[in-house]
C-alpha cells in the first residue's frame, strides 16, 4: 500500500474558548478526491486551513507524505506549502498584476524558474483552463468563473502534490459554476489528489471518492458518495441533507 | 546689536552647557593648546550671520554670492595674523553660539556683544568696535522727532530680543514697542507708517538711510553701557592662549582705527554695488540656487524617509516572541515621539547633537533630520496601506509557498503603495515646504536665499513674493506629475 498523501491526527483548533476543531483523524490517500460537506461554520475552512499550515494546529498532528508538519521550522513549511495547492471561494488573485504574471510570481520567486520557462509553463496553463486569450487581462477584467480558473491555474503553476479548494463556486453567479467544475472534474481525472469544501452536492456524488461531513467540530461521517446520499449513516447527517436537498 | 534668543535655543544651548563642559571645556582648561590646534590644523572656521550689513552680508562678487562686510575683512586680518587660512561659515544668529560650543565654528564674528551672560558661556576678545544706536524714521517726520524720547503715544519698532529691543521698551515712556524678528520687515512697517521710528546699530542706519532716500536717521541717546554696544569676536571657553593672541590683533585694529578707516568704507562700497540693481531679476542665480537646494533636500529626504518609513511599518507590524515585541514599542515609540516633537528642534538636534561625535555639514544633517522625521509619518501610511490590503492576498501568496518576507515585498507592497500614493504625495508637497525649515542651520534653500535678498536689497515684499510664487511653481508641478503617476497606475 502506498503512503497517505495528507495523514491527520487528534487534529484540534480553538480560537480563545471557541473549539472549531475537536478531534479529527482522518487519511487522504494519493489520487483521492475527498468531498468535505457540512453546515456552514462548522470549521471546515479552518480544517482546509490546518491543513496547510495557513492556521496553526492547537494540538494533533498533519502530516503531509509521512512528515508531520506541525514540528517543522518555518521554513520548512514554506517549501512543503507549495506542494498543496489552494483555491479560495474569493479567487484572491493579485489585482495589480495580469493574469500571466499571477501564475508566474510564485513558480519565479520560489522556485527560481527563469522567466521564459515560467511564461511557457503558464501558458499552458492557462490552455488547459481555457483562459489562454487572457493572459494579459487584469484581474478586474475577469468574470467569476474565468477568475477561478485563473486562480486554480496559478495554484497549479507550482506543481502540488495535492489541491485544496475551499468553496470554489460559492461566489459564482450560478451559470459560471459549471465551467469550473468542469476544470475540476479534469484535473480529478487526471489524478490530482484533491480535497474539495463545497455545497455542490452534483459534483459530491460524481467525482468524489469520499464524503467527510463535517459538523460541530468532529468528520461526523466518512462514507462513499453512493452510501452517503442514499443511506447517510448519522442523524447529523439526514438533518443536513434533508435541509439542502429540499 | 544682534542677541535674538528664542526660549527654545537658550534650552537647548543650556542642555549642551551641561554635556560640554564635562567633554571638552575641561579639558582645555586644563591644557589649553587652542592656538596650537588652530594653527597646526592651518584653518581657522568662523561663525557669522549674514544678515546684518555692514557688519556682514551677502554680496555679489565676480558673479559669485559672497560673504563680505566689516567683521569678514577683521575675521581674514585674524585668520592672516594667526598664519591661518579663514573659512566662513554662514548659520542663523541664534545658532552660532551653539555651533561655537559643538566645534561647528571655531569662533564668532557677528557684530555680537559680549554680554555678562554670554561671557559665562565663551570667551571674548577685546571689543574690536564701539557702535551706538539710531532710530530711522521717514524723511517727512524729519522736524516731529529728536531722539527716543520724542515718540510719545507713538510706536518704535526694533528686532525682537535685540539690546537696541529692551533698551527702547526700558528706556522710553507712554511709547509702545513692537518687535519684529527682520530688519527688513522693520523698515516696511515704518515706511507703510505702521511704526515711527525703528531703533537700530548706527551702521544698520547708515546703510539704510543711505540706500533709501525716503528714510532719515536721528540719535536714539538710549543710556547703554559699553559692551552693550561693542563687538568682540568669541571663542569657545578656555581658549585663554588663542584669545591671547588674536587680543593683540584686535588692540592693532583699534589702534589704527582700521574699522573706521578701512573695514567700513570698503563695505559701504559692497552696499552700494550690491544695490545698484535692486530688481529680483538680478538676483535669479541666488533663487535658483535656492530651488536647487530645495529640490536637493526633499527629493533625498522623500527617499531616505520611504525607506525609513518601510522599516519603522514593518517592525509596528512584528508579532512574535520578545525580540520582535521590543522592535515593535521601540518603532512605536520612535514614531510618537518624532510625531510629536518640532521639527525645527530635530534639525538643530542632528546637526548639532549628532555634531558633538561627529562634524556633518549642515545639508547632510538637513536632509538626515528631515527623512527621519519623515519616515516617522510615512511609517504610519504604509501600516495604513498594508492594513488596507486584503487578507486574502497574504493567503493566497502564503498558500502558494511564498515566505513571510517575499509576500510582503511581492504582494502586499506594491498594493499597499499604489492604495497610500495620494498620501505619499501630499507628503513629498508638504516637505517641499517644510524642508525651508533647514534654513535655520545655514543651508542656502529658498526661505533662506530670500532672506539673503531682502536684507541685500532692502526690500522687504518682493523677494518674499517671488519665493512665494517659486514654491507654487514648485508644489504643482510636483503635485501634476504625481497625478500622472496616480493615473497610470489607475490602468492597472
Ligand atoms: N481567524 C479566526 N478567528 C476567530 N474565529 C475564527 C477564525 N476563523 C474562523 N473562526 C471561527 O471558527 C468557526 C468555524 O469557521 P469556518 O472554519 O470558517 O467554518 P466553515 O468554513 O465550515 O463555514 C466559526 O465560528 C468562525 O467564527
Ligand atoms: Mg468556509
Amino acid at each position: 500500500m502506498t503512503k497517505p498523501v495528507i495523514e491527520v491526527e487528534a487534529l484540534a483548533k480553538s480560537f480563545g474558548d471557541n473549539e472549531v476543531l475537536k478531534d479529527i483523524t482522518e487519511k487522504v490517500e494519493p489520487g483521492q478526491v475527498i468531498v468535505v460537506i457540512g453546515p456552514s461554520g462548522g470549521g471546515k475552512s479552518t480544517f482546509l486551513r490546518c491543513l496547510n499550515l495557513l492556521e496553526t494546529p492547537t494540538s494533533g498532528k498533519v502530516a503531509f507524505e509521512g512528515q508531520d508538519l506541525t514540528t517543522l521550522d518555518t521554513k520548512s513549511v514554506n517549501s512543503l506549502r507549495e506542494k498543496m495547492g489552494m483555491v479560495f471561494q474569493g479567487f484572491n488573485l493579485f489585482p495589480n498584476m495580469t493574469v500571466l504574471e499571477n501564475i508566474k510570481l510564485a513558480p519565479m520567486k520560489v522556485k527560481g524558474t527563469d522567466d521564459a520557462a515560467a511564461t511557457k509553463r503558464a501558458h499552458e496553463l492557462l490552455q488547459r483552463v481555457g483562459l489562454d486569450d487572457h493572459a494579459d487581462a487584469f484581474p478586474t477584467s475577469l468574470s467569476g468563473g474565468q477568475a477561478q480558473r485563473v486562480a486554480i491555474a496559478r495554484a497549479l503553476a507550482m506543481d502540488p502534490k495535492v489541491m485544496l479548494f475551499d468553496e470554489p463556486t460559492s461566489a459564482l453567479d450560478p451559470e459560471m459554476v459549471g465551467e469550473v467544475l468542469n476544470v475540476m472534474q479534469e484535473l480529478a481525472k487526471e489524478g490530482m489528489t484533491m480535497v474539495v469544501v463545497t455545497h455542490e452536492m452534483g459534483f459530491a456524488k460524481s467525482v468524489g471518492d469520499r464524503i467527510w461531513f463535517m459538523a460541530d467540530g468532529y468528520i461526523q461521517e466518512n462514507n462513499t458518495p453512493e452510501n452517503f446520499f442514499a443511506h447517510p449513516e448519522t442523524e447529523r447527517a439526514k438533518d443536513f441533507l434533508s435541509k439542502i436537498l429540499m | 546689536m544682534k542677541k535674538k534668543y528664542g526660549l527654545l535655543l537658550a534650552m537647548i544651548v543650556a542642555l549642551f552647557m551641561l554635556v560640554v563642559p564635562m567633554s571638552t571645556q575641561h579639558a582645555q582648561a586644563a591644557t589649553d593648546d587652542s592656538l596650537e590646534k588652530i594653527q597646526k590644523k592651518g584653518v581657522l572656521v568662523m561663525g557669522t550671520s549674514p544678515d546684518y550689513p555692514p557688519y556682514e552680508f551677502q554680496a555679489t562678487v565676480n558673479g559669485k554670492s559672497t560673504v563680505v562686510g566689516m567683521d569678514v575683512k577683521i575675521g581674514k586680518k585674524v585668520a592672516k595674523d594667526l598664519g591661518v587660512k579663514l573659512k566662513i561659515k554662514s548659520m542663523s544668529f541664534d545658532s552660532l553660539l551653539v555651533a561655537l560650543q559643538t566645534g561647528k565654528v571655531d569662533m564668532i564674528i557677528s557684530g555680537m556683544n559680549p554680554t555678562p551672560a554670554r561671557r559665562k558661556n565663551v570667551d571674548f576678545t577685546h571689543t574690536y568696535y564701539q557702535g551706538g544706536y539710531d532710530i530711522v524714521i521717514n524723511k517727512t517726520d524729519t522736524a516731529k522727532y529728536k531722539n527716543k524720547d520724542s515718540f510719545s503715544g507713538g510706536t518704535l519698532g526694533a528686532q525682537t530680543g535685540t539690546t537696541q529691543y529692551n533698551a527702547a521698551k526700558k528706556q522710553t515712556k507712554n511709547t509702545s514697542v513692537k518687535g519684529m524678528t527682520s530688519q527688513s520687515d522693520l523698515i516696511l512697517a515704518l515706511q507703510s507708517h505702521k511704526l515711527d521710528g525703528v531703533a537700530m546699530e548706527k551702521p544698520s542706519a547708515e546703510a539704510y538711510v543711505s540706500n533709501n532716500k525716503q528714510l532719515a536717521m536721528i540719535p536714539s541717546d538710549f543710556n547703554m553701557s559699553s559692551s552693550a554696544t561693542s563687538s568682540a569676536i568669541a571663542f569657545r571657553k578656555g581658549s585663554t592662549s588663542l584669545v591671547n593672541k588674536v587680543n593683540v590683533t584686535v588692540d592693532q585694529i583699534k589702534k589704527d582705527k582700521l574699522v573706521k578707516k578701512d573695514y567700513l568704507p570698503a563695505a559701504g562700497k559692497y552696499l552700494k554695488t550690491n544695490t545698484v540693481n535692486t530688481s529680483m531679476g538680478h538676483y535669479w542665480k541666488a533663487f535658483l540656487t535656492g530651488i536647487e537646494y530645495t529640490l536637493i533636500i526633499t527629493v533625498c529626504s522623500v527617499f531616505f524617509g520611504f525607506i525609513i518609513g518601510i522599516i519603522l511599518a514593518l517592525a509596528r507590524m512584528a508579532k512574535g516572541g520578545v525580540l520582535k515585541t521590543a522592535l515593535r514599542w521601540l518603532a512605536t515609540a520612535y514614531v510618537e515621539f518624532i510625531r510629536g516633537t518640532p521639527m525645527m528642534v530635530q534639525v538643530m538636534f542632528v546637526y548639532f547633537g549628532l555634531g558633538l561625535f561627529v562634524n556633518l555639514p549642515a545639508l547632510t544633517s538637513g536632509i538626515i533630520a528631515i527623512s527621519l522625521n519623515s519616515g516617522a509619518y510615512v511609517a504610519e501610511y504604509i501600516r495604513g496601506g498594508i492594513n488596507s490590503v486584503d487578507d486574502g492576498q497574504t493567503e493566497a501568496a502564503r498558500s502558494l509557498g511564498m515566505s513571510n518576507g517575499k509576500t510582503m515585498r511581492y504582494v502586499v507592497l506594491p498594493q499597499a503603495l499604489k492604495n497610500i500614493w495620494p498620501s505619499l504625495g501630499n507628503e513629498f508637497i508638504t516637505l517641499i515646504k517644510d524642508s525651508s525649515i533647514v534654513s535655520i542651520i545655514g543651508v542656502t534653500e529658498l526661505i533662506y536665499q530670500s532672506n539673503i535678498v531682502r536684507s541685500d536689497t532692502y526690500r522687504g515684499v518682493a523677494p518674499i513674493v517671488v519665493i512665494m510664487v517659486l514654491y507654487f511653481i514648485l508644489t504643482f508641478t510636483a503635485s501634476r506629475i504625481l497625478n500622472y503617476f496616480e493615473r497610470k497606475m489607475q490602468h492597472d
